[in-house]
């Protein structure tokens, strides 16, 4: 038979475990705006009854844990949709810093080739006139000076996005040993039974800063969490975190290692799969389309003037500094050979006022110098690639965005705080909390009238 | 509990829907402002693509156009001293014709010769016209193309050459823009100064005066016809020209179907943005806003 006091305990019991569930509205409404933060729910069970005879005695409420509600299929979602995100946010505002270049203005590539061109055209009508026959080195030096600018710029940046891989390479490091870090305190809590909730919400906010850095693969097992990059260089292993290093390659760039191994290439998401896409590719064929340009430009150029004659009746000679066999490097260095006007090889036969070869060198406007097009025709589709490319991953980054966010709104329906709920909440459990309080204060009355029983009697 | 429970965070939702609105109305602002809707290779990369060209080509059309201004110039130098020769050849001939004539006296034919030598001299110094330093009838030479030599029959000496200059004034439309003297002034048997300079002998020596107003009337002619061709010149030049305003035109309309804004649906678009946009303010400030422990007392 049960006993007041047994009801006493009983009574004390539903205190404790409607404080407890206070508490988890508490600490609930604490972290309402806390990233990452996924509700604590009680999870209050019957406890196991006594059975005397033929009399079951319930044994009132036990709280057996707070449970931190979370869906570890939609984290991983986030997390690979994060990836996804983190390399096109990258890509795109990295080709957005490049197109920069390519944007018309009366001073770019398009417009600078055009101007010479029209300069030519303007000798032919005089070409002993010094001032026309200047126009046409000036606007030569100011087509070569473009040409220059445009692939130092794009050069520099290549240099900046070459920094940022080595920042990312730290920041990963950092995360994964971070994440080790938890790891070995999740385990430890959940060795012993504990609810790890604060320490898998802090590892949840960490693996989704890495994986906006980096492509991460998540393997939970017995003896915790593994992290790889997709193409399953270790990251994090339990509670060991592997670093990953940089080395300075041949083009003085810094190439990602993971173990010795390089993953340069391997790297697929993430904020350095973007940076090195655009760092090792877009840039790098930017340039070297450039150069192509620049080269075939100087080359048909001088090779127009010097089937000419020059104001002095001498046999033309180059008008650019004849760019590198190769190519590479044209555009950075393209420079105007001749200072003095009269240089010009204007003349078709020698006699100063000829006229004859300028039709020559306006021909290479019209002449397929580079990728078998005409100049201003391969410069157009070197625009066209830089402007699609920024087009087509800013539509990606924005449908990107548009999963992330609805992926966002689901782990927030099940993990984020309501207030309305938690208030609710509060409510009820203080309701049940006054009610046992008062059922503590009722068997305290009835202990009294047992304890003066005697009295009454006597 | 099996209502749906909704994503208690709306923040991140609104904000991102101000931002893309934001973006919209900086974006119709700038087509606003430049009246272009492309401003950046990635708004419409083949339309770019297209803008490039079209900018070349109008860039062509513009110097074809500064250049026919220029060789116009030549033309007109050309054609009134074409004219200014006519007018001399003619007063020479009419000199002549008197002088033939056989009715004036001695004194007369001498002032008559005179006067020849004086249109002598003009011709000559009209053959050594030049436009802006250009000799116009030195072929591809540039110094005075005809020079005093009395070892010369007709006592003047063309030392310029046979040269002829092109100028392109339209694609692949190359115009000559020169008739060397020597094709002018020295045609064969219609030499304009060799014509000239026997007049003057006639006239002096009143013998074969018939012939040098012959010889005369023969280089009149020729000259005459080498006159058309700069005619022709500042005809075709005239014409080309109205044809590359039209070309022109045209570019310019290209241009401003591939990347001129529509101005009306950008403003009607710009209003509905900043309508949207004021609406999601509204939004993010209620958001934030009461919930039910507000009512708890």
């Amino acid at each position: 038979m049960s006993s007041l006091f047994g009801t006493l305990s009983l009574a004390t019991g539903a205190l404790a475990a409607e404080q407890g569930a206070m508490d988890a509205t508490t600490n609930n409404v604490a972290n309402a705006n806390t990233p990452g933060y996924s509700r604590l729910r009680p999870v209050l069970i019957e406890s196991d009854p006594v059975v005397i005879g033929s009399l079951v005695y319930g044994q009132g409420v036990t709280l057996q844990k707070l449970e931190g509600l979370r869906d570890p299929i939609l984290q991983l979602r986030i997390q690979e949709e994060t990836q996804q995100q983190g390399q096109l946010n990258t890509f795109v505002s990295a080709m957005q810093q490049a197109q920069v270049q390519f944007t018309s203005s009366s001073s770019d590539i398009g417009s600078q080739i055009s101007n010479f061109f029209a300069s030519l055209n303007q000798l032919s009508t005089d070409p002993t006139n010094l001032s026309l026959r200047q126009g046409v080195l000036t606007a030569a030096g100011n087509l070569a000076t473009v040409f220059r600018n445009t692939s130092g710029n794009l050069t520099q940046q290549q240099s900046s996005l070459d920094l940022n891989v080595s920042q990312a390479v730290q920041q990963v490091n950092t995360l994964t040993g971070q994440i080790a870090t938890l790891n070995t305190q999740i385990s430890q809590l959940q060795g012993v039974n504990q609810d790890a909730s604060a320490f898998i919400d802090q590892r949840d906010v960490l693996i989704g800063q890495l994986s906006g850095l980096i492509d991460v693969s998540t393997i939970k097992s017995d003896n915790g969490l593994t992290l790889t990059t997709s193409n399953g260089t270790a990251l994090v292993v339990g509670g060991q975190s592997f670093t990953l290093t940089t080395q300075t390659n041949a083009s003085g760039l810094q190439d990602v290692y993971a173990q010795g191994a390089d993953i340069t290439s391997k790297l697929t998401s993430g904020q350095l799969a973007g940076l090195i896409q655009v760092r090792d590719q877009k840039l790098p064929a930017l340039l070297s389309n450039l150069d192509t340009l620049a080269a075939g430009l100087a080359n048909a150029l001088n090779t127009a003037n010097k089937t000419g004659f020059d104001l002095n009746g001498n046999p033309g000679g180059n008008l650019f500094v004849p760019p590198p066999l190769s190519g590479q490097g044209a555009a950075a260095n393209l420079t105007v050979l001749i200072t003095d006007p009269a240089l010009i090889a204007a003349s078709s036969d020698g006699t100063a006022g000829s006229n004859g070869n300028v039709a020559v060198l306006s021909g290479v406007q019209s002449q397929p110098v580079a990728g078998g097009q005409t100049p201003i025709d391969y410069y157009s589709n070197i625009v066209f690639g830089v402007g699609n490319d920024v087009s087509t991953s800013s539509a990606e980054l924005s449908s990107s965005q548009l999963v992330l966010n609805q992926l966002n709104d689901q782990r927030g329906s099940i993990s984020g705080v309501n207030l309305n709920e938690e208030a609710a909440n509060m409510l009820q459990y203080q309701n049940a909390y006054d009610a046992a309080a008062k059922v503590v204060t009722t068997i305290n009355d009835m202990l009294y009238t047992v304890i003066n029983m005697g009295t009454l009697t006597g | 509990m099996s209502s749906i429970r909704v994503n208690p965070y709306p923040m991140p939702d609104l904000l991102a829907a101000l931002e893309q609105l934001q973006q919209q109305q900086s974006d119709a602002t700038l087509q606003l402002a430049t009246g272009s809707k492309i401003n950046k290779p990635s708004d419409d990369p083949a339309g770019v693509a297209q803008i490039i060209k079209i900018n070349d080509l109008s860039s062509q059309v513009d110097s074809f156009q500064r250049s026919i201004s220029n060789i116009s110039g030549q033309f007109s130098t050309a054609d009134s001293t074409f004219s200014s020769v006519v007018t001399a050849l003619q007063r020479a001939l009419s000199l002549g014709v008197e002088g033939a004539n056989g009715t004036l006296s001695d004194a007369d034919r001498a002032a008559a010769a005179t006067e020849v030598t004086g249109i002598q001299s003009e011709l000559l110094s009209l053959a050594n016209t030049s436009y802006q330093g250009q000799y116009l009838f030195a072929g591809t030479a540039t110094t005075p193309p005809f020079v005093v030599d009395p070892t010369q029959p007709s006592g003047i000496r063309y030392v310029g050459n046979t040269g002829v200059n092109k100028v392109t004034i339209g694609n692949g439309y190359q115009l000559q823009v020169n008739v060397p003297g020597s094709q002018i002034f020295n045609g064969p048997g219609a030499d304009v100064f060799l014509a000239v300079n026997d007049l003057i002998t006639g006239l002096q020596n009143n013998t074969g005066i018939p012939t040098a107003v012959t010889e005369l009337g023969t280089a009149f002619t020729y000259v005459t016809g080498q006159r058309v061709f700069y005619g022709n010149a500042l005809n075709q030049t005239q014409s080309q020209q109205t044809y590359l305003n039209t070309q022109s035109l045209g570019l310019s309309q290209q241009l401003s179907s591939v990347a001129g804004a529509d101005i009306p649906a950008v403003a009607s678009q710009l209003v509905n943005d900043q309508t949207a946009r004021t609406a999601a303010l509204d939004a993010i400030a209620r958001a934030t806003q009461n919930s039910l422990f507000d009512y708890l007392k």
